[in-house]
């Protein structure tokens, strides 16, 4: 499954280049997503993503791997997990890419989302948009983040 | 494989709504099972304590209560299809009962499990929009009335609270002349689309109420649709069914999956809306 979503965020391209390199606070905009550690600085992280379809619930702990970085222009990054209970597997390879439109910065990202296993029992369809739906909140929070960030300063 | 689970054995409603409230997450009411324990045995959910709600006394009942046909949430499939009051006020329902899956679920299978297990693909929660029902949730001390309309968030989930037990569904008993059917199409064992019509005709059409279920998430009420049709003459809503058709294919939220491609289920509420207002105007 493949997604692509831009959010335009009224903050300068710097910021939003650094707010992602800040792990804690960029992984508490993904929904679901907690713990995240550090495990080797710009390239290896970890974290547990939980996510819910009614009764149906996942927990992936989660390696997040940086795969390449275009400084202030773009991060390629996968990240996969396994929950072993339900006998699941997910991964999630991300292009994040950055541009500037006048004062503001354009977020935009691809993802292709790969769910395998048992889970995979509530349709391709449910999935999918789950999925879509986790990337609209996590998109729009940065922006949420970043622009009320703004508005404190 | 079926993990270990605790059974509780409740007696009365609020017994299970205070077991609900104790255990939260890690208890889930049970009644047929034939969803649950299948997801179950799955392992795609667990338990620690299944409340078995099957024996409560009074839930299985199905009577005519001041112009309300009320169904207690524990009477299956079977006794739906069959009970004398619902052929006689509600043969769309009882229709649509003798087509829920195959004849194992439907003598196990409740009503209440089914609602309140909002698998998207299950037929009754969509004719039960159309009727107008209301859903009664009860927790230890109080009740609530949930409109149909507002009980179906998403794909199984539903507006009942953790500790609440659906007890009972009240449909306002059709008017004389009115004209209800429930149809749905499908290749595999779920369908891919159930539409459902309920029109007050009084020499033309009064009141309709239009839902569409199965294709999306969660069935919907589709009120565009129905202003197409209230207030019109039988013959000019026929001429708006097409258009009524097109909106509630877009209103179905449908997903593109096994069971069809999003705008081939669209295509297919329309051909379904056509046919069930066609029946639920009968022969004239």
């Amino acid at each position: 499954m493949e997604f692509q979503k831009e959010v335009e965020i009224a903050v300068p391209l710097e910021k939003v280049w650094n707010f992602i390199w800040d792990v804690d606070r960029f992984i508490a905009c993904v929904p679901g997503c907690r713990e995240a550690k550090t495990l080797e600085a710009g390239k290896r992280y970890s974290a547990t993503m939980v996510e819910k379809v009614g009764p149906f619930k996942v927990e992936f702990p989660t390696i997040i791997e940086v795969l390449e970085r275009d400084e202030l222009r773009r991060i390629k990054a996968v990240a996969s997990g396994a929950d072993n209970k339900i006998g699941s597997r997910m991964k999630i390879e991300l292009d994040v890419n950055l541009r500037e439109q006048g004062d503001k910065t354009v977020l935009g990202f691809i993802a292709g989302v790969d769910i395998l296993g048992k889970l995979a029992a509530l349709g391709h369809g449910i999935i999918k948009r789950k999925a879509d739906q986790v990337l609209d909140e996590f998109a729009q929070a940065v922006k949420q983040r970043l622009e009320g960030d703004s508005q404190d300063a | 494989m079926l993990r270990r689970f605790r059974l509780e054995e409740p007696e009365s409603v609020q017994e299970a709504a205070d077991l609900l409230n104790r255990y939260g997450d890690s208890a889930k009411v049970y009644a047929g099972g034939t969803e649950l324990l299948l997801a179950m045995k799955e392992g795609l959910v667990h338990y620690e304590r299944l409340i078995n709600v099957k024996q409560l006394k009074g839930l299985n009942e199905i009577r005519l209560d001041s112009g309300t046909v009320s169904i207690g949430a524990l009477c299956t499939h079977h006794q739906l299809e069959s009970a004398p009051l619902l052929k006689e006020r509600l043969p769309a329902l009882v229709e649509l009962e003798k087509n829920v899956a195959n004849v194992r679920v439907r003598q196990a299978g409740t009503i209440g499990g089914n609602l309140c297990f909002a698998e998207p693909h299950a037929d009754p929660g969509t004719l039960l929009l159309a009727l107008g029902a209301t859903l009664v949730a009860q927790r230890s001390s109080s009740r609530r009335e949930i409109a149909a309309a507002d009980f179906f968030i998403d794909a199984y989930e539903t507006s009942l609270a953790a500790d609440e037990v659906l007890s009972e569904i009240r449909i306002p008993a059709p008017a004389a002349k009115s004209g209800i059917a429930y149809l749905k199409f499908g290749y595999l064992e779920r369908p891919s689309v159930g539409v459902a019509i309920a029109l007050t005709l009084n020499g033309g059409i009064s009141d309709a109420k239009i839902a569409v279920g199965c294709a999306g998430p969660a069935p919907k009420r589709v009120a565009e649709a129905e202003a197409m049709l209230i207030g019109k003459s039988i013959e000019e809503g026929t001429r708006n069914l097409a258009s009524a058709g097109q909106v509630a294919g877009r209103a179905a939220q449908a997903i593109s999956d096994l069971h069809g491609a999003q705008d081939y289920k669209e295509h297919i509420v329309g051909v379904l809306l056509k046919r069930a207002f066609q029946r639920a105007v009968g022969p004239s």
